[in-house]
């Protein structure tokens, strides 16, 4: 529980302190207008690959603790119905209560009020939506690229030093980036 | 500032890191059905004749619900609506994590999120209620956000991941651009 705790404030603060709390950098990147929170993700994603390929190779990380979503068709229509929540008020379930924390408390709450509302009527009709075995198209199971925990099919048979090099793949991705794409307006 | 994003991105991959090194990879989404869960269970148990959510030894969670979604897993979902677990802890957390990011950091970047403490407009607390209730339907539905499936996923190369990610990104790009000139 205290482990939980102290990575909860940990994850807060690191996304407060890149500011992924704020709506209008997070609008800036989807507008193309400024990359850095982009370049941010990218490389936190590629060092916490390398980091993890690392240490499981080394038999530091327990291999217990990859835990692995299954691609169904749920991930493709979902993605395409976040996306445009996300493109609307740059903000994501984690951040929310990240504005809440910044200032921002108003946005964040109602955001997060629909959220709960959202989430809810979900769970009402999920029942509704697995019968017509939507979950079963384009099922392709907890699939990874490299071989990161036994039992789960992957598409290359390599294992956790494979996830460690696409993590320094990403890095180097990140630092590439360009900062715009589209001239700032301001 | 450009010299900063470093630093910053190594903070929040290590946060990603360190949450699978030493429990499991960082979610999110799942607290909302948690919570709207408490909510429902307090209601439905009040206005209906049987129970939401029943204790069920032979499950693999415990519990039994006659919702579905509760129900899924041997009632994982029903356990976490009925307890109170480590990852509603996590969720909190993250407030209080903010909080104090706001409070030991000075400077421009505190000044400029001020400034929006201004008053909502009726038409921006209706984008963000309404962008709210599709983030977390959609999220729900995808089985993750971008704190799961995106970071987490990404980072132990899940396939689910990286089609969750590029879909988000191909729509969300286009809806905030078109947005541009009308909000902020």
């Amino acid at each position: 529980m205290v482990v939980a705790i102290l990575l909860g404030i940990f994850f807060g603060f690191a996304l407060y302190f890149v500011g992924a709390g704020n709506n209008a950098t997070v609008l800036d990147m989807l507008r193309l207008r400024n990359m850095r929170l982009g370049k941010i993700i990218f490389f936190a994603i590629g060092l916490a690959a390398f980091l993890a390929g690392l240490a499981a190779s080394l038999g530091l990380l327990s291999i217990d603790h990859f835990k692995i979503k299954p691609l169904h068709a749920g991930v493709i229509i979902g993605a395409l119905i976040f996306g445009v929540g996300f493109g609307l008020i740059g903000r994501c379930p984690g951040t929310c209560p990240v504005a809440m924390g910044a200032g921002t408390i108003r946005r964040g709450l109602v955001a997060i009020l629909g959220g709960l509302l959202g989430a809810l009527c979900y769970s009402l009709v999920y029942g509704s939506i697995a019968a017509t075995g939507l979950f079963e198209q384009l099922n392709a199971g907890a699939i990874t690229l490299f071989q990161v925990k036994d039992g789960l099919p992957s598409l290359l048979a390599i294992p956790h030093w494979g996830l460690a090099l696409m993590g320094g793949l990403f890095m180097g991705a990140a630092y590439l980036m360009p900062m715009e794409i589209r001239k700032p307006r301001r | 500032m450009k010299d900063k994003w470093l630093l910053q991105a190594v903070v929040l991959g290590l946060a990603f890191f360190l949450a699978i090194l030493a429990w499991k990879p960082i979610g999110v989404s799942t607290q909302f059905s948690v919570i709207s869960g408490k909510a429902h269970r307090l209601i439905h148990d009040v206005v209906k004749p049987e129970p939401l959510i029943v204790s069920d030894g032979e499950a693999k969670h415990g519990y039994r619900s006659t919702n579905a979604y509760y129900d899924r897993s041997g009632g994982k979902l029903a356990g976490a609506i009925v307890g109170f677990e480590k990852d509603l802890a996590f969720f909190l957390s993250i407030f209080i994590g903010s909080s104090l990011g706001a409070l030991l950091m000075s400077g421009k970047s505190r000044a400029s999120l001020s400034d929006l403490k201004r008053k909502m407009s009726m038409a921006e607390i209706s984008r963000s209620f309404i962008a709210g209730f599709l983030l977390l339907f959609g999220a729900r539905l995808a089985g993750g956000c971008t704190s799961g499936h995106m970071m987490s996923g990404m980072m132990q190369s899940s396939i689910s991941g990286f089609v969750f990610a590029a879909l988000v990104f191909a729509v969300a790009i286009p809806v905030a651009i078109g947005g541009e000139k009308k909000w902020s």
